[in-house]
């Protein structure tokens, strides 16, 4: 179980992954800020962020559900990175 | 003889309407039912957004309401367009010429399941997933997934003759419907299979009226009861993604593994470097790649594991036959969940400067054999560069082919090209050149030998009037079965370009 602390919930510096795109959190690509000037950025505390990341695992768990019992997998790791 | 065109519903319409459905709320004239049933996500002429809003919506119950509706239409020559879940990515379900909207989402009843002779029985109103829900605890399922399976339904599916992210091993949405009730044109009510059984899968007798009832855009009747297959529930999925440093290479895998005879095989994915470039700029859930990644292969399987397990080691050996990296488990376990509900792709792409902008999706697609796939790319995606630099208003989110056939996945494809239209900057000068876009890669689609659209429809400008070319000497057959089915032409008048089947009429 987490601990909601107020001073957790900005979200932490951005980190450049190339041109077009930041990094703030792992697997959330953000636009990069100067590139959002014809449409305003939402800012969202790390919590919200947090949720909709887990949302998303859950859903695709949920999903796999629907079309069989289990998913096999390779078991293997990314060779690209 | 005359045809409907653009209706004039009146007070008396409605009142019959409403004698029909016996029910005042299932007669909708309001204005915000009628905005709410005029488009789907396909790019749509927002500016003109009065031009193809119903007359009023109409949601009935039962096959003998809908037949009521229809010998209402052809009295008075009113157009009746048929829509389901309105997720079409052509505009089968949008009025052209306004009339009499008929909305099929209440009838949505799941009625005989039989674990038998493996059959379901449900109204055109239902969605795959919840109809999947309820029959998961029989050990069985209704294997037509579409991109929006959450979110479409039945009669849809079956009126755009849907495809199936699953076809390369459970068939389409065609091969997935064992037998229909249809209400034709005219408002007769019939019972369309293969020859005359409801759950009979083959047959010799008379015509096969099943085929020509699938993928009909809504111009030939408005299913209102559908039997589809049960398949046995798989036991074991298997997905794999493999990374390509250029697309040479991927197309050469994408081949292997759709020739591969794994009998498991569900469908193999081509993803262009467009593609991955748009992903690595405007995909919030991308998973970071270094550059070498410029085209990836998707592969997945269904069926029990004793076959999967080893088909999957085929299936990695495949993969890396000729280059390929594996993307690792997280990617092809997530990313594969992740093709059953792509209505929740972002919907933001970049001006020619790079800046953010909202935008709407369209995918145009054509149905295209393997050896001409790297040309065809070059080709799409330069007209669509010529249109974003002149415009502004578009970008080109990439291609990817997949898999097209049914049951025998190793030589046409599903191909696609997505595009970002920011919509708000339409007028009729940029709505023009879009459809004009839309023509230049049908056209070469046709300059190679394929069909213009795998599964969306050609409905619209831009397609539409390039249907009479693509079927050639068939043409006149196509308009003979229109006139005789639907004399009055009543039924989504003004698709397809199938008002040539009027126009020689004295």
């Amino acid at each position: 179980m987490s601990i909601f602390r107020l001073g957790d919930q900005t979200p932490p510096e951005a980190r450049r992954v190339n041109d077009a795109v930041v990094m703030r959190f792992e697997h959330v690509y953000e636009v990069e800020p100067s590139l959002m000037e014809l449409t305003g950025q939402q800012h969202l505390p790390a919590w919200d962020t947090r949720r909709i990341v887990d949302s998303r695992l859950d859903h695709l768990a949920w999903m796999h559900d629907h079309f069989a019992d289990e998913v096999l997998l390779a078991g293997e790791e990314s060779e690209t990175t | 003889m005359s045809v409907a065109f653009k209706s004039a519903v009146d007070d008396h319409v409605l009142d019959e309407l409403r004698a029909i459905v016996g029910d005042d709320d299932r007669v909708l004239g309001n204005l915000s039912s009628r905005v709410n049933r005029t488009r789907v996500p396909a790019p749509f002429p927002v500016h003109r957004w009065a031009d193809h809003m119903p007359d009023v919506a109409v949601l009935p119950r039962t096959a003998q309401e809908v037949s009521e509706i229809v010998k209402l239409a052809n009295r008075l020559r009113i157009p009746v367009v048929p829509r389901a879940g309105g997720t079409g990515l052509a505009d089968g379900a949008v009025p052209l010429r306004g009339g009499i909207l008929v909305d099929v989402k209440l009838m949505n009843r799941i009625g005989e399941i039989d674990l038998v002779d493996r059959t379901v029985t449900v109204g055109p109103g239902i969605n795959m997933l919840k109809l999947n829900e309820e029959l998961k605890r029989h050990g069985v399922f209704y294997p037509d997934d579409p991109a929006s399976y959450p979110c479409s339904l039945v009669g849809g599916r079956i009126g755009a003759g849907g495809w199936s992210l699953l076809g390369a091993r459970f068939g389409h949405t065609r091969e997935n419907v064992v037998s229909m009730e249809v209400v034709l044109p005219t408002g007769e009510i019939a019972q369309i299979g293969d020859g005359g059984g409801r759950k009979l899968r083959k047959s010799s007798t008379a015509l096969n009226l099943k085929q020509l009832f699938t993928g009909h855009q809504g111009t030939l009747g408005i299913c209102t009861e559908a039997t589809l297959e049960l398949a046995p529930r798989p036991e074991t999925e298997f997905a794999a993604f493999f990374a390509f440093d250029e697309y040479a290479k991927a197309w050469e895998t994408t081949g292997r593994l759709a020739k591969s005879g794994l009998a498991t095989l569900a469908g193999v994915v081509l993803f262009d470097e467009w593609k991955i470039a748009y992903l690595r700029r405007d995909d919030e859930a991308y998973i970071e790649q270094p550059p070498s990644v410029r085209a990836v292969v998707a592969v997945a399987m269904y069926g029990r594991r004793v076959e999967v397990e080893p088909a999957s080691r085929v299936v990695m050996a495949l993969g890396r036959s000729a280059g390929g990296k594996y993307l690792g488990d997280e990617i092809s376990a997530g990313d594969w969940a992740s093709r059953h509900d792509r209505y929740a792709i972002p919907l933001h792409g970049r001006s020619v400067e790079g800046q953010a902008v909202p935008m709407s999706w369209h995918c145009e697609d054509a149905a295209l054999n393997y050896s001409v796939l790297p040309q065809v790319r070059e080709q799409w995606h330069a007209i669509v560069a010529r249109y974003r630099e002149r415009y502004g208003i578009f970008d080109d989110w990439g291609m990817f082919a997949y898999t097209n056939g049914p049951y025998k996945p190793w030589a046409d494809y599903l191909v696609e090209i997505d595009v970002g239209i920011w919509e708000q900057k339409l007028d009729e000068e940029n709505w023009a050149a879009w459809v004009a876009c839309k023509r230049e890669i049908a056209e070469v689609t046709l300059a190679h030998g394929g069909s213009i659209t795998a599964c969306h429809g050609a409905t619209r400008a831009g397609d539409a009037e390039l249907v009479p070319a693509e079927m050639g000497s068939a043409w006149p057959v196509v308009k003979a079965i229109k006139r005789a089915l639907d004399p009055n032409n009543v039924m989504n008048p003004g698709k397809q370009s199938l008002d040539e089947a009027y126009e020689d009429e004295t």
